[in-house]
């Protein structure tokens, strides 16, 4: 039992992070087909707003309100300038993100350095389940991916917005007769997924190192988060996330945490190959 | 004006021998040193043309091409030093090794992911993923890859000469390159000339349409898909064997990413062109490097992006259009 508790509340750790992660790429590749690949840049955004909020003197909470606005305002430029040209051309979308991650990243280094960020978690302390003390950040980690998952689920699917959204997805032509600006839903949604990664990239930056390259560990995992759990849907994310994290910690137990990063990746594929609609199909 | 074509044909051949036999001359010019980097900057350009084989002939786009590239290189370090074997045969073993490696991973995968109908964006993504396994396991396995400070010592390859097996010099290295990278690109040129490229052009335009008129096209996707790797595993063997030393950024996502940029640049589809893009874009970012190293990533994203929006077939293409349109508003 004593093993067992930490076992189970480090899967759902990384469960939780995963989904945080996910989120955003699950409206812009899930939903909308895009093919983001500074979308791990977009996380390290979210982290490096923190470390300045809080190297201003600024709190926790205050760095978690700004970072999606930065975010949400980089993300729409970003579609603005770039990725609204590419809809028809989901190859060069690839490599036009990828430019823009190298940028990001490089630009970020130039910024700030390349040493580690200093970032500092809201709470300290350690709380006891059943005998075992575990840091009660990351339970706040895993109570905060649970009401973000649900909040967006429920503005995709309760808010004219979200309708809007999930009519352009379906038909762009009938969405545009039916007097719904496109360009602006498809911008919007865009910059929704950048400010999500922003939000997973401060909450889970008290467990990391905050450099300018953190976002690539994150990119093929949040990729396969979405894709393994099926494109495109809030369940869908957790489905994925509960398969990639939870088979991540298991391996962690028995194999290096390299080679179980690497089996997992292998699993996902297989996966993928039998079940191409993912765990959770529409 | 009939005439024109075949003149302008003849100008081609010229201008092609002329180049060839200036590559060849070069280490007399340029000095060995220079020309080992060249030699090196060739067998990138051979991971690129592996590349360009499939992304340019089929448009299926690889986000993972320097595993194989890794896996040549890696397969050729680790038979080569670790398997007890005399270095004059080792050293080819682990050549033939590498290559053998990578296209059973690219069959294994392939058949995968071809057979069970992954293709566009999709497997592109997949095969991103695969570099970023490669990494993993070579980082993982450290006892047997050396981990993050790679492999050292592997020995050159040996050829018979007066007196017995021996490494090349400096400059027959460099000529023994140069011939192999010449030999793939012509082979790839000349199998893709006639009927095979008009069948694979087909399966890119319409994969459906091809499957319609009688032709395996997942069979001939994986065989592509295959030869691409060994050929990209071709240049990463005769790289470990030349320089000696393989680390992990030989099988990096970041080598992968340049593959693209090389073929992107020189020109989808025209095999010679991504070559001569691998050497000019090494060339550029070790100029670019040596004035401030941290200046590099910001070009090469910049590449990218510009090879978007710019120049979508090449940067040679690109000009050719730039010409004609001034030349037509100067009519």
């Amino acid at each position: 039992m004593e093993t067992a508790i930490p076992a189970l509340l480090n899967a759902m750790t990384l469960i939780s992070i995963l989904m945080l992660v996910g989120l955003g790429l699950a409206i812009t590749y899930g939903l909308m087909g895009i093919i983001n690949m500074s979308h791990g840049d977009f996380i390290t955004i979210g982290a490096f707003s923190l470390a300045m909020v809080q190297g201003f003197g600024g709190s926790f909470w205050l760095a978690l309100a700004i970072a999606p606005l930065i975010g949400v305002v980089l993300g729409f430029c970003i579609e603005k300038s770039i990725i609204q040209f590419l809809y028809k051309r989901p190859l060069a979308t690839i490599m036009a993100t990828w430019g823009l991650s190298l940028i990001l990243q490089q630009s970020l280094q130039l910024i700030f350095g390349a040493a580690p960020q200093k970032v500092t978690s809201p709470i300290a302390a350690t709380v006891e389940i059943f005998g075992a003390s575990y840091p009660a950040y990351r339970l706040l980690l895993i109570a905060m991916a649970v009401a973000i998952m649900a909040a967006v689920h429920l503005f995709i699917r309760k808010t004219s917005f979200g309708l809007d959204l999930r009519t352009v997805i379906q038909n762009p032509e009938m969405a545009d007769a039916l007097g719904i600006d496109t360009k602006r839903v498809f911008a919007l949604a865009f910059a929704i997924g950048t400010g999500l990664a922003a939000i997973a990239g401060v909450l889970l930056a008290p467990m990391t190192a905050v450099i300018a390259q953190m976002g690539t560990n994150y990119l093929a995992r949040s990729f396969f988060v979405v894709i393994v759990g099926g494109a495109g849907s809030v369940p869908g994310v957790v489905a994925g996330a509960g398969f990639v994290g939870g088979a991540e910690t298991f391996l962690n137990y028995i194999i290096p945490a390299t080679m179980s990063q690497a089996l997992v990746l292998v699993l996902a594929i297989i996966l993928v190959r039998f079940r191409p609609n993912g765990l959770v199909s529409r | 004006m009939a005439q024109l074509p075949k003149t302008l044909e003849r100008y081609w051949l010229v201008a092609g021998i002329a180049a060839l036999v200036a590559i060849y001359a070069a280490p007399l010019f340029i000095g060995v040193y220079s020309a080992s980097l060249f030699r090196d900057a060739m067998l990138f350009g051979l991971m690129a043309l592996g590349l360009d084989f499939l992304w340019g002939k089929t448009g299926v786009l690889s986000f993972g091409h320097a595993t194989f590239f890794g896996t040549g290189a890696y397969g050729a370090a680790i038979i080569s030093t670790q398997w007890g074997l005399d270095p004059a045969f080792g050293a080819w073993a682990g050549l033939v090794g590498g290559i053998i490696l990578a296209s059973a991973i690219a069959l294994i995968v392939g058949y995968f992911l071809i057979y069970g109908g992954v293709r566009g964006s999709y497997f592109t993504i997949v095969t991103l993923a695969l570099g970023v396994i490669a990494k993993f396991v070579v980082l993982g396995a450290s006892d047997v890859t050396g981990g993050d400070a790679g492999l050292l010592g592997i020995p050159p390859l040996q050829f018979p000469t007066p007196s017995g097996l021996q490494a090349l010099p400096e400059i027959g290295q460099y000529w023994f390159v140069i011939s192999v990278v010449c030999f793939m690109v012509f082979a790839i040129w000349w199998a893709c000339s006639g009927r095979y490229g008009i069948l694979l052009k087909s399966i890119e335009d319409n994969e459906r349409r091809a499957q319609a008129l009688g032709y395996n096209t997942a069979a001939h996707l994986l065989a592509v898909f295959v030869g691409s790797a060994a050929i990209a595993a071709l240049g990463g063997a005769l790289y470990a064997s030349s320089v000696g030393v393989v680390a992990t950024d030989s099988i990096d996502l970041t080598l992968s990413t340049q593959a693209i940029i090389f073929v992107a640049i020189g020109g989808r589809g025209t095999l010679l062109g991504p070559v001569l893009a691998a050497v000019v874009v090494i060339w550029l970012e070790q100029k670019i490097s040596s004035f401030d190293a941290q200046l590099w990533p910001l070009f090469m994203g910049g590449l990218f992006i510009l090879a978007v929006f710019v120049f979508p077939d090449g940067v040679l293409k690109g000009l050719e259009r730039l010409v004609t349109k001034v030349k037509g508003t100067a009519q």
